[in-house]
């Protein structure tokens, strides 16, 4: 404990000292960027091992070390730098997608596959009756309600319910890597976030260009809306496809490299998302989806390579997410954000045990099944920003509570996770 | 962005095709490899295709500033003092001689040339000619490696050979680190006096050892670490402080490689865990490594000048600075037998440090003279990386047969063969 301490004052120290010995300079990254990343990713790793000493998951040290150094709280890593550093979190989120692709094995899916599909349909179900319920309730309360006709109002609130449907498989991944849990309740719910993860971008868009239509007084709109979703899911899936292409002919013809393979891949798909318009995400899930499950290669050396780079881009990833929290929002309308937590917690509880119980899964997957489902993190809080950006009044008053709702998901779903798995049993590195 | 994506992928299939056509030519004639990266990069930069535009590969800045402390680190981790007691101090004697005589050499027809010859004040004469002297002082041991790989050669001159490059290495990147500390440029903010040369020099000595006591501190007892999380761990660490070290420094405008080389020789010497440190900093030196020969391709823009007169006066320059250091070390200080005044013909390679050293000048001196550095050291590279291996391959067969094989791995920055 001390010698982290003394760590900690020696990052902290050694970023003021520094601090005056060069004028501010620019650049795509900054001088002081890099340096400050690496301040951040030692500082993240710290925490993330008092974390681990206070039996919590490693990446709730990392995001409380994001928050402390971030600009809401010490100010020591500011907005400008977390701008610079933007690569490197969209590296990471292509890597883990690429990652959770190859994780999901067919055989697994077909096993289980009743389980998932009838938890992800409860799941969305239960979560979006009990948060439009709670929302329609505490409507005089919440800031984007107020002043709405009935119609309308029904449709903001919904879109607000589903976005809070969304799971976070970056926290399922990271927690199944510290773990190392394989079990029946690991597999179970990776396969439910991640089959949830592609229904809820179908699901956000039609709530969204309902809400959207409500709110301009026209329904005009909402087909090419949902049209140009379709699109672009078929666009991400072709373009998995194609990426799982390369990445076999790389596996079969070359082998070598492959971290770095990798890394350029990410950076290629991220490029070609936004030219050609298709969800970045989903297309390296399908990716690596394709290499472990269809491709004539044995995906393992890819899958080792991933596996190897995972925990430093889970430090990444949640520091950086951490440093992009606000806590002066969350002070602000935290009794709101308990009340709205505590339904969806609620409702995911009850579905997760009302479907493993029809489709009789294991009991550990019937006791602690709903304790994976509680987190949430980039995906949400991606769809919240498209929100605030789209539907300026209404979308930035959502986004202040989704935002309260996500972070309160994000410390306590992966504590949730962790005690689940342990009481499962399934955790093999302490 | 779509100039990027073609970019990425000109760079993939560049780097797919130069593997399957270079390493085969590398395994039949024991080619030293590295430079087809360099010629990659330049096909792929703003001279040639320009796929990879100036401004992108102005924006790579920050990622080779990491790349450069990579190599610094690796390096730093081979001087382990246990392992260096053991040394045969003969072998020392010859490696020390022919590194400095080398250095001293190349540095004094160097200032000649700047300051008399091309009209240099002192000062900037002074940070050019350090510079290239550092790189013609880089000698790499991989053609060595390639004999060695070939023929299983074991002779007593191996050992010294690699020896000598590793001392090479080690004045060639301190003598540069000391010279971009000791000019420094670049200004500090107004609330604080701008630090002496001497000063500068401290700081970056204290970046490293910095850099090194927090690294040490940071990973603690190694037993604490589980088995399975051991690597994962190590390489956050081992991320965390190249990044610390090499931001410092690209942010004090110093040189990463120094730094990490005295970041990489405290790791080496304190702690349990310098040997898995060097296994993974090896373990990923080679995308690392030609990630930075695809860049300083990409960076490169000679003109006529520079390709015909300077690139050529350096080669010149290094190879009677190389000789003359080979030959008082190999034929006047070695002992008997391991006299061999040929010495310096095993040791023409240069490898990847001398371009690294090269790059990093282009960062910390954009003013003085970048194009100049970056094309002499690029030709000669390309050129000694042809002609090193046979050379090597020469001296090795003409040595006496038997004595010990030489230590097994590679400096650094040269593990192009799989």
């Amino acid at each position: 404990m001390i010698r982290r301490l003394v760590v900690l004052v020696l990052l902290i120290g050694g970023a003021i000292l520094l601090e005056p010995l060069r004028a501010p300079t620019e650049g795509v990254i900054a001088p002081r960027s890099l340096f400050l990343f690496g301040i951040l990713l030692l500082t993240a790793d710290t925490f993330g091992a008092l974390a681990h000493d206070l039996k919590l998951p490693r990446l709730l040290g990392y995001l409380v070390a994001g928050l402390a150094l971030g600009p809401s709280v010490a100010g020591i890593v500011p907005a400008g730098v977390l701008e610079d550093l933007g690569m490197m979190k969209r590296l990471a989120v292509g890597l883990i997608g690429l990652l959770a692709g190859a994780e999901l094995r067919l055989s697994d899916l077909k096993e289980r596959h009743r389980t998932i599909i009838l938890t992800v349909i409860l799941q969305m179900t239960a979560v979006v009756v009990a948060v439009l319920g709670a929302a329609l309730l505490l409507r005089q309360w919440l800031p984007f309600l107020q002043g709405l006709e009935s119609g309308t109002l029904f449709f903001v609130a919904l879109l607000f319910a589903v976005l809070l449907t969304v799971n976070s498989p970056m926290i399922t991944l990271a927690l199944l890597t510290e773990t190392g849990a394989r079990g029946p309740l690991a597999k179970t719910t990776l396969g439910i976030v991640l089959v949830a993860d592609v229904v809820v971008i179908l699901l956000f868009t039609g709530a969204f260009s309902l809400a959207q239509a409500s709110l301009a007084g026209t329904s005009e709109g909402a087909p090419q809306i949902l049209l140009g979703l379709l699109r672009e899911m078929l666009g991400s899936v072709i373009a998995g496809a194609f990426i799982g292409a390369v990445v076999t002919l790389y596996l079969r013809f070359v082998k070598r490299e492959l971290v770095l393979f990798a890394v350029v891949v990410v950076f290629a798909a991220a490029a070609a998302a936004e030219t050609l318009h298709f969800e970045f995400l989903l297309s390296l899930l399908v990716a690596g989806f394709l290499v472990e499950n269809v491709a004539p290669v044995r995906a393992e050396p890819l899958v080792d390579a991933l596996h190897q780079t995972a925990v430093p881009v889970f430090v990444i990833f949640f520091a950086m997410t951490g440093a992009e929290l606000h806590v002066q929002e969350f002070m602000s309308v935290w009794p709101l954000v308990l009340v709205v937590a505590l339904a969806r917690m609620g409702a995911i509880y009850g579905s997760t045990k009302t479907a493993t119980r029809i489709t009789r899964a294991e009991p550990a997957v019937q006791r602690y099944g709903w304790t994976g489902l509680v987190s949430q993190a980039g995906v949400a809080i991606s769809l919240s920003t498209i929100v605030a950006d789209r539907l300026p009044v209404v979308g930035l008053a959502m986004q202040t509570l989704a935002v309260g709702v996500i972070a309160f998901n994000e410390t306590l779903g992966p504590i949730l996770f962790r005690r689940g798995l342990e009481r499962a049993g399934e955790v093999s590195v302490p | 962005m779509q100039t990027t994506l073609t970019a990425l992928a000109v760079i993939t299939v560049g780097y797919i095709l130069a593997y399957l056509v270079f390493d085969r030519v590398r395994d039949r004639f024991g080619y030293v490899g590295g430079a087809e990266y360099v010629v990659i990069g330049f096909l792929l930069g703003p001279q040639v295709t320009g796929l990879l535009g100036a401004g992108q590969v102005q924006d790579l800045t920050p990622i080779v500033s990491l790349a450069l402390g990579w190599l610094g680190m690796l390096l730093g981790t081979y001087f382990r003092l246990p392992a260096m007691a053991v040394i045969e101090p003969a072998h020392l004697q010859i490696a020390f001689a022919e590194a400095l005589t080398t250095f001293g050499c190349a540095l004094a027809a160097l200032l000649a040339l700047f300051h008399y010859v091309a009209g240099y004040a002192w000062p900037e004469a002074t940070v050019q000619a350090v510079t290239l002297a550092a790189v013609a002082t880089l000698s790499s041991p991989a053609a060595v490696d390639a004999v060695i790989r070939r023929a299983g050669q074991a002779s007593p001159i191996l050992p010294v050979l690699q020896l000598t490059a590793r001392i090479d290495a080690l004045i060639a990147v301190a003598a540069f680190g000391l010279i971009v500390a000791i000019f420094h440029q670049g200004q500090v903010s107004l609330s604080v006096r701008p630090p002496t040369s001497t000063e500068w020099a401290v700081i970056n000595l204290a970046v490293g050892v910095a850099s090194g006591v927090l690294f040490h501190l940071f990973l603690g007892p190694r037993d604490h670490l589980h088995e399975a999380e051991g690597d994962s761990r190590l390489f956050v660490a081992l991320a965390g402080a190249i990044v610390v070290a090499s931001g410092a420094s690209y942010y004090l405008n110093l040189s990463p490689i120094y730094t990490n080389l005295i970041l990489g020789f405290i790791l080496a010497n304190s702690g349990s865990a310098h040997r898995d440190v060097t296994r993974l900093l090896l373990a990923t030196e080679r995308p690392v490594y030609l990630a930075l020969l695809i860049f300083a391709g990409a960076a490169w823009s000679p003109t006529s000048r520079e390709l015909l007169f300077i690139a050529p006066l350096f080669v010149i320059i290094r190879l009677g600075a190389r000789f003359l250091g080979g030959g008082l070390a190999g034929g006047v200080v070695a002992p008997p037998p391991l006299r061999n005044p040929r010495l310096s013909r095993a040791l023409l390679a240069q490898g990847g440090i001398a371009v690294a050293l090269a790059v990093n000048y282009t960062q910390v001196r954009p003013d003085l003279n970048p194009d100049v550095i970056l094309t002499a050291t690029l030709v000669s590279v390309l050129l000694f990386d042809i002609v090193a291996s046979r050379e090597a391959g020469e001296v090795v067969a003409r040595a006496p047969a038997g004595g010990s094989q030489a230590e097994p791995g590679p400096v650094t920055g040269e593990t192009l063969a799989p």
